[in-house]
């Protein structure tokens, strides 16, 4: 079988402005909004 | 009158107990069975681990909130169902043992018109021989498990601080286990952890799980349309690793552990010892391993339980290879196909397969991630168990509601570290849990609705979440308009 840490290496590395976009205030509470408005319509699409 | 018992305390059961009493008229008993004095927020078990919460911020007394809600309250297991009555009995009962300090020991038989199992997994650490905090490795699971762990990874963290290289494992202890999303949270938690400590340069960490490949989550996978690209979770969870430095052992079954070894094979059949520092890895699940007997006293417990100690619901259970599985395969119903009477719902009812392709080594050894079946899923069952047994009180007649896992979506935030500005989540919706290939070609699921993004947003609204549910469980004012 492939090693999956030769596949953890092929993987797309982050550039750094993504890794600052993911704890960057401004950017993270648009992203909070966005992530709340998916779980939402989760919840009214299917939920049992 | 009619009278309702649910066993256990957990999402599944707590929230169809809250449910049925929020519905049903006065006149209608609901009682609860559960061994623990205690409801724990399992999900936040994980911060619970790295030291971030402690273990009252994730768990309170059940007693009172029963009491304020009119819900009787046994703190007690349930050992056998006698879905026909007898030994004396004119209705079905529940015989319990109860672990209540004050009843230590004694039993009762508690008669049932509708009787809910939610019984939760029997942690089954047994099955693989060192695993677990009575061997040589420390687990999330319970509150007190998260809190020994705790204990363990700082001294780890002090042992690398001295200068000390530590390898960390962090993953599932045996072939057939789920909870993958947990230990995934957990690993990366502890890398955050330890990263926020100074010490990254000396920890050696290393995932090992039973996934045939990383971001399977016992759910086969899913794919994420992002930016204008299909990608795969594989792909997506692989990036994570690489960007935190995290190794890792996929397809693997652990033997044994030894003291500071964990004796595994993987997927090819090759077999492996990993030494390490401080280890957490997760149980395997099974049933409550509770009997049932006939109104003669007769054992039946193979027609109402599956061999897993989980319950038979209405599921088609006819054995199948992975092409032939469908949507239709997973209840909707969770109703006993024996006893109409009789629910199960959460992790107690039987699952008709797994949700990711099982796979064996060349040595037979079955390593098959079995499928989850808690945190919003296991609110909805519970909910959707009340649903029906509310309306089969007033009408015999009355239809089931249903929620079938293949017909609901789930969003699940999985923690990749604790901190209001420096923590991250991986924030994940799917639709549906169970991929329908036949609705979905492709993919099985929903493009639209299956996502992943990680960031500190998925951290604050895991943080919100567990106020959130907190609030819920303990049944304040206008819980029922938070959404399961």
């Amino acid at each position: 079988m492939t090693d999956v840490n030769t596949s953890i290496a092929a993987a797309p590395m982050p550039t750094e402005k993504t890794v600052k976009s993911r704890t960057s205030l401004p950017t993270q509470m648009m992203r909070f909004g966005a992530i709340n408005l998916r779980m939402v319509k989760i919840i009214l699409k299917g939920h049992g | 009158m009619a009278r309702v018992v649910v066993l256990g305390a957990g999402v599944a059961g707590h929230t169809a107990a809250l449910h049925l009493r929020r519905k049903l008229a006065k006149n209608h008993d609901v009682a609860v069975v559960t061994p623990n004095a205690q409801y724990n927020w399992i999900p936040s078990n994980i911060w619970v681990g790295v030291g971030k919460m402690s273990t009252t911020q994730v768990t309170f007394p059940l007693a009172p909130i029963y009491a304020k809600k009119g819900i009787e309250f046994h703190q007690a297991h349930g050992v056998a169902i006698h879905p026909e009555g007898g030994d004396g009995h004119m209705k079905p009962f529940v015989e319990v043992s109860y672990t209540d300090p004050a009843k230590q020991g004694s039993t009762a038989a508690l008669e049932y018109d509708y009787l809910v199992n939610a019984t939760g997994p029997k942690l089954n650490f047994g099955a693989t021989p060192g695993l677990g905090p009575d061997g040589y490795t420390v687990s999330v699971c319970t509150a007190s498990h998260a809190t020994e762990a705790a204990e363990k990874l700082a001294e780890a963290i002090t042992a690398m601080k001295r200068g000390e290289k530590q390898t960390i494992v962090v993953g599932v202890g045996h072939g057939t286990c789920t909870c993958e999303g947990a230990a995934f949270e957990y690993v990366f938690n502890v890398e955050h952890e330890i990263r926020q400590a100074g010490v990254r340069d000396l920890a050696d960490i290393v995932y090992l799980t039973n996934e045939a490949q990383l971001g399977d989550f016992g759910v086969d996978g899913m794919t994420f349309t992002q930016q204008g690209f299909q990608t795969s979770s594989k792909t997506w969870t692989e990036s994570l690793f690489r960007e935190r430095g995290v190794r890792a052992i996929a397809g693997a079954h652990v033997h044994r552990v030894e003291p500071g070894v964990v004796h595994y094979e993987q997927l090819d059949g090759t077999t492996g010892e990993l030494r390490y520092d401080f280890a957490m890895l997760l149980p395997p699940f099974r049933g409550a391993d509770m009997k049932a007997y006939d109104a003669s006293g007769a054992d039946i417990t193979d027609a109402v339980f599956a061999p897993s100690g989980f319950m038979k619901v209405d599921a088609d259970y006819t054995p199948k290879p992975y092409e032939e599985w469908r949507a239709e395969d997973w209840p909707s119903t969770y109703q006993s196909p024996a006893y109409p009477n009789l629910f199960a719902v959460g992790i107690a009812f039987a699952p008709p397969h797994q949700i990711s392709r099982p796979q064996k080594s060349p040595n037979g050894t079955i390593i098959a991630p079995a499928p989850p079946r808690t945190g919003m899923p296991s609110g909805i069952m519970g909910r959707t168990a009340a649903e029906t047994i509310v309306d089969m009180i007033k009408n015999p007649d009355a239809h089931a509601h249903s929620a079938s896992m293949a017909h609901m979506g789930a969003a699940c935030i999985a923690s990749a570290g604790h901190g209001l500005r420096e923590g991250t989540a991986a924030a994940m919706t799917m639709f549906p849990v169970v991929p329908d290939y036949q609705k979905y070609p492709g993919t099985g699921r929903s493009a639209k609705d299956t996502y992943g993004e990680i960031g500190l947003a998925g951290h604050w609204t895991k943080t919100m979440l567990h106020y959130l549910f907190i609030y819920k469980a303990k049944a304040k004012p206008g819980w029922f308009v938070i959404p399961e």
